[in-house]
């Protein structure tokens, strides 16, 4: 039987509720402990920026897919977005939602593609997607998206406005809580059985007809969008964009951070956001630069093999591994 | 103005840039046809061997091409600890855990080597580098000629041990039927390394060869000629040796024609149309068998 | 359960704290000045050389007693705090706003790439950080309107400068060399290829070879465009193609690692008997070592070579290359002297100011006319201009000549006039396009 606690994260309910609200609260606290400070300002926005990010890319695996070209809905969110409140003048709060249904878009056209096809190819083909639509921008598209040099774009919360950097940080936050709410939502509804079963055996989900073709193709367009307001958001953050957002390194962080934290579990990425960022930023303190990528690649692969299911499973594991000392001695 | 000598000389150089394409596309093949695993990281196998070369020719000052003797064991032995260590553990947990741990090691052997040599460009020359022939009245440099030729020694070394030698019919027969094989007796899990064993050395080869050729080499160039020889592979089929020779061959003509028509920036991108446009009709590559 | 609550607990308290920790006491008794480079990534060469010189100004100011700042009444040493941008967009935007709140920096130098550059420009421009940039070369970062620059100064020539002296010397001194050696009539216009990155710098030149030959109405025609993808490694079928095109000459934008493959396959492979042009960032060691007898006669654009100078700083140029290889070993690079400029410039803006604050610093350096150090500037001063905030540089031409004795080609300065240190060749092999 599908287990919906598996799919959500792990511990018990009142656990989990018990974490999310440690969570917030030290998300709500943190800037103000330490007096509006930059630094911890900038990490945090990028932070909660790429749980988003990761969050959405993690919608893809609950329906057994994965995706190696995110950056091309994280870059077209943040285009379509700083365009359109360039030339229009709306504010970001409200482009950011139109650059993720470009996003959207074009991820349906992926989708359609992708979905019938095996993970290798998928791989490929995610992969290709954002070579082809960097390509795109800095050619066909280059006299609107400004080719290589790129184009400016508009900050969230305008420089004027006191306390802007707080403002726009607590948006980002209450923006990252109403989409992780709503995976929340889906996931327990109807269609995260769905997505569950076709996961568990697509074969068995047929013969309950339920379509996965069509369900995958959801997954596709609901991950795609808000990875595109992940993009959008960055952008309206950094104050400008360049075709550099497609970047490999930015399809890929997104997959490191989801599998060190938990694949398919709503906490995963936010785990795995959370402590990737804190070694990465930590261990450029101790001055260690290649040996980052070297310690992170090493981790990853530890994780794929030794803990399966994420470091959210760790302390589950360590308890199992007490418990059997205790039995055994 | 485009004679018969210019297509002669564009088919001799697209023969020469095939040759890194085809020995790293073999080697995919081999692992996926024995593992039925996808090593994304194959291209970091390259620039290894592109490393080892540099520096035994840089402590030695050997003929270059006698190095083949030092990256192909040594990326033999690569290959095996990567298969037994990474691959083997989280054989059967599920195709995207084999990607996503072939990101890790990219990252570790990019990493690594960077420490190890600095990430400056690096190049040897040939001692053949001046020396330009002719072949059917069209000039090449000596040092294509011997790549070409390697690379058709190699291939004709694995046919005949594939055919001929016990090993070789026990990996085909793994790369048929694993359960079958496994009833016959045969340690599929040798057969497992001993793949990726040969794929790697194939990769260390091309990377001998890539140094040889002239060209510049860091820790980050292996990632563009293995996602090169990926499409190719998936283009012709996973597994199918003939496949990706034909679908190199598509992709070197269409390469070509990006360049001259929509210009160089579609180079990479006109690949990936192509892999698309394949994948939509047959979504298991040109000659992909169509089962698991 | 309560376990991993206080495992997630203790690592956001731990995260917060280091956060904090790091925190550093101002101290008045030194300036400190953040150097932006990529440690990590794949611009890391490029970072490097930037902070080993940035280290080695530093020290010499320091050694000789450190920077007098009036304001405090005594001379104070620099201080470098290093802030790795990682290559990335994202890496930049972490590394300055801690050189900025962790560190307290007073002044900013360093920044290489545009995109880079670009997406933490807005936080330099809300915090007000004196910043400058020695690298960022395209335009469209140093003539930015949407955010406040004022606080940021360019010592780097524009992409487009590199275009404007190669085409200026095609049509004074190539030109007229072919005309007259092949028997062309006058007016008969040079046949120019250009093959270019797809990149902003790439794009950014090959736009600007146009605007030149149309700004400065010369005789020149562009004959074949070709674009490469970074990192590129065969230019066989887009060099075909430009031979096909008949050339006179081949205007490259790369970087070393494209450069050398491309001017090999098109002197070897396809047999161009042609001179290739190359632009500033390939004038590095590895260059003369990669490109080997191929780059025989080639022209290179540059403002700072290891192996070449115009008289008028040869002998700072001499010391600062003995320097370098002193303390570090190897060649400083192009980025490596121009933040050795800057930090001299920046000590030199804090001396006038007389104070370590940041809009007496901003000012100073508004006002800063220092003589040339090492890089040839124009009217031999380094000095920022009123509207962009820029620096303006004395770029040339030089020509690769064969060395017997290093057993590779050595630049030699061939134009202008002004810094020349012989004249343009026309190797004996070297055919011209036909109409």
């Amino acid at each position: 039987m599908i287990d919906l606690n598996k799919t959500l994260g792990i511990g018990s309910k009142k656990g989990r509720l018990f974490g999310i609200i440690v969570l917030l609260i030290l998300a709500v606290i943190l800037p103000l402990i330490f007096g509006m400070n930059l630094f911890l300002l900038t990490i945090l926005v990028l932070m909660v920026i790429f749980i988003i990010y990761a969050s959405s890319w993690n919608f893809l695996t609950y329906t057994g897919q994965g995706s190696l070209g995110h950056a091309a809905f994280f870059g077209l969110g943040g285009y379509v977005s700083a365009l359109i409140a360039t030339a229009s003048g709306l504010s970001p709060f409200i482009t950011i939602f139109i650059g993720g249904g470009a996003a959207a878009l074009v991820g349906l056209f992926i989708g359609v593609i992708c979905v019938r096809l095996k993970e290798w190819f998928l791989a490929m083909v995610t992969f290709g997607f954002a070579i082809i639509i960097q390509t795109l921008i800095v050619s066909q598209f280059a006299s609107i998206s400004g080719g290589w040099d790129g184009i400016a774009a508009p900050r969230l919360v305008s420089t004027t406005i006191p306390y802007y950097q707080l403002i726009e940080y607590y948006s980002i936050v209450l923006i990252a809580v109403l989409i992780i709410l709503l995976f929340w939502i889906i996931l327990r509804s109807k269609i995260g059985l769905a997505f569950a079963a076709i996961r568990e055996n697509e074969m068995e989900a047929r013969a309950a007809g339920i379509d996965p073709v069509r369900y995958r193709l959801f997954a596709f367009l609901v991950s795609a969008y808000f990875s595109g307001v992940a993009g959008a958001l960055e952008i309206h953050n950094l104050g400008y964009i360049t075709p550099e957002i497609f970047g490999v390194d930015i399809s890929f962080w997104p997959i490191i951070y989801s599998i060190s934290g938990g694949l398919g579990t709503l906490a995963g990425p936010i785990v795995g956001t959370i402590v990737i960022t804190v070694l990465w930023d930590g261990l450029r303190m101790l001055g260690i630069t290649y040996a980052r990528f070297v310690i992170i690649g090493v981790l990853l692969v530890m994780i794929i093999i030794f803990l399966p299911k994420g470091l959210i499973s760790l302390p589950e594991n360590v308890r199992e591994f007490i418990e059997k000392r205790r039995k055994s001695s | 103005m485009a004679g018969v000598d210019v297509v002669l000389q564009v088919l001799i150089w697209g023969l020469y840039a095939g040759c890194i394409y085809i020995l790293l596309a073999t080697g995919l093949n081999l692992i996926f046809g024995v593992m039925k695993v996808v090593n994304f990281a194959h291209g970091e196998l390259l620039m290894l061997g592109a490393y080892i070369t540099f520096t035994f020719y840089a402590l030695s000052g050997w003929n270059p091409y006698v190095l083949l003797g030092a990256s192909v064991p040594l990326l033999i032995i690569v290959g095996i600890i990567i298969e037994r260590l990474c691959f083997r553990p989280i054989l059967g947990t599920g195709k995207l855990n084999e990607i996503f741990i072939s990101i890790g090691l990219i990252y570790i052997v990019q990493n690594a080597a960077a420490i190890v040599w600095t990430d400056e460009w690096r190049i040897i020359h040939s001692p053949y580098e001046r020396i330009t022939i002719s072949v059917f009245g069209v000039n090449m440099p000596l040092d294509y000629l011997i790549i070409i030729i390697t690379t058709a020694l190699i291939l004709i070394g694995l046919h005949l041990f594939l055919r001929r030698t016990r090993i070789g019919k026990a990996m085909r027969a793994t790369s048929q039927n694993r359960n079958g094989a496994m009833l016959m007796g045969i340690n599929v899990e040798r057969m497992d390394m001993l793949s990726f064993g040969i794929g790697a050395g194939f990769a260390g080869a091309a990377g001998t060869l890539w140094v040889v050729s002239g060209q510049v080499f860091n820790p980050y160039m292996g990632s563009i000629p293995a996602i090169k020889a990926f499409a190719i592979v998936i283009l012709g089929g996973l597994g199918s040796i003939p496949g990706a020779i034909i679908g190199g061959l598509v992709y070197g003509i269409a390469e070509n024609f990006a360049i001259f028509t929509l210009g160089g920036a579609w180079k990479d991108a006109i690949s990936f149309i192509i892999l698309i446009l394949v994948l939509i009709v047959r979504p298991t590559g040109l000659f992909g068998e169509s089962a698991e | 359960m309560k376990r991993e609550l206080l495992l997630l607990c203790i690592l956001c308290i731990g995260f917060a704290l280091f956060a904090g920790c790091t925190d550093q006491k101002t101290a008045t008794d030194e300036l400190k000045i953040g150097v932006v480079a990529s440690m990590t990534g794949p611009a890391s060469t490029t970072g490097k050389d930037i902070w080993q010189s940035a280290v080695l100004a530093a020290e010499e100011i320091n050694a000789d007693g450190g920077v007098y700042v009036a304001d405090l009444g005594k001379k104070v040493p620099i201080r470098l705090i290093q802030g790795d941008d990682e290559s990335t967009r994202e890496g930049g935007m972490k590394a300055v706003s801690r050189l900025i709140t962790q560190d307290n920096v007073d002044l900013l130098v360093g920044g290489f790439s545009s995109a880079v550059v670009s997406a933490h420009q807005s936080i330099v421009a809300e915090n007000k950080v004196p910043y400058i940039i020695g690298g960022g070369s395209s335009s469209a970062v140093s003539r930015r309107t949407d955010i406040d620059t004022s606080y940021m100064f360019f010592h780097r020539p524009n992409t487009e400068d590199s275009a404007e002296i190669i085409v200026l010397f095609i049509d004074r001194v190539m030109r007229p060399d072919i005309n007259q050696k092949f028997g062309f009539s006058e007016n008969r216009p040079l046949r120019l290829a250009v093959l270019y990155q797809d990149t902003s710098y790439g794009t950014g030149q090959r736009n600007a070879v146009h605007d030149y030959i149309k700004k400065y109405n010369l005789n020149i025609t562009v004959v074949s465009e070709a674009s490469f993808n970074m990192g590129e490694s065969d230019f066989r079928t887009a060099l075909t193609s430009i031979k096909s095109a008949n050339p006179d000459a081949v205007y490259t934008v790369t970087f070393l690692n494209e450069l050398i493959p491309l001017v090999q396959q098109g002197r070897r492979d396809v047999g161009m008997n042609t001179i290739f042009f190359a632009i500033e960032p390939n004038d590095d060691p590895d260059f003369y070592r990669g490109v080997g007898t191929y780059g025989e006669y080639m022209m290179i654009q540059s403002r700072f070579s290891p192996y070449a100078a115009p008289k008028e700083t040869r002998d700072a140029h001499t010391a600062f290359v003995k320097n370098f290889e002193k303390r570090w070993g190897g060649f400083p690079g192009m980025m490596g002297v121009v933040t050795y400029e800057t930090v001299y410039a920046g000590a030199e803006a804090v001396e006038n100011a007389g104070s370590i604050d940041k809009a007496a610093i901003r000012d100073a350096l508004d006002k800063l006319e220092i003589p040339e150090m090492i890089e040839v500037m124009k009217n031999g001063k380094i000095a920022f201009s009123e509207e962009f905030r820029e620096s303006k540089f004395e770029l040339y031409m030089a020509q690769l000549i064969w060395d017997q004795g290093a057993g590779e080609t050595r630049p030699v300065i061939v134009w202008p006039d002004s810094l020349k240190e012989a004249g343009f060749i026309l190797p004996d092999w070297y055919r011209p396009g036909q109409d």
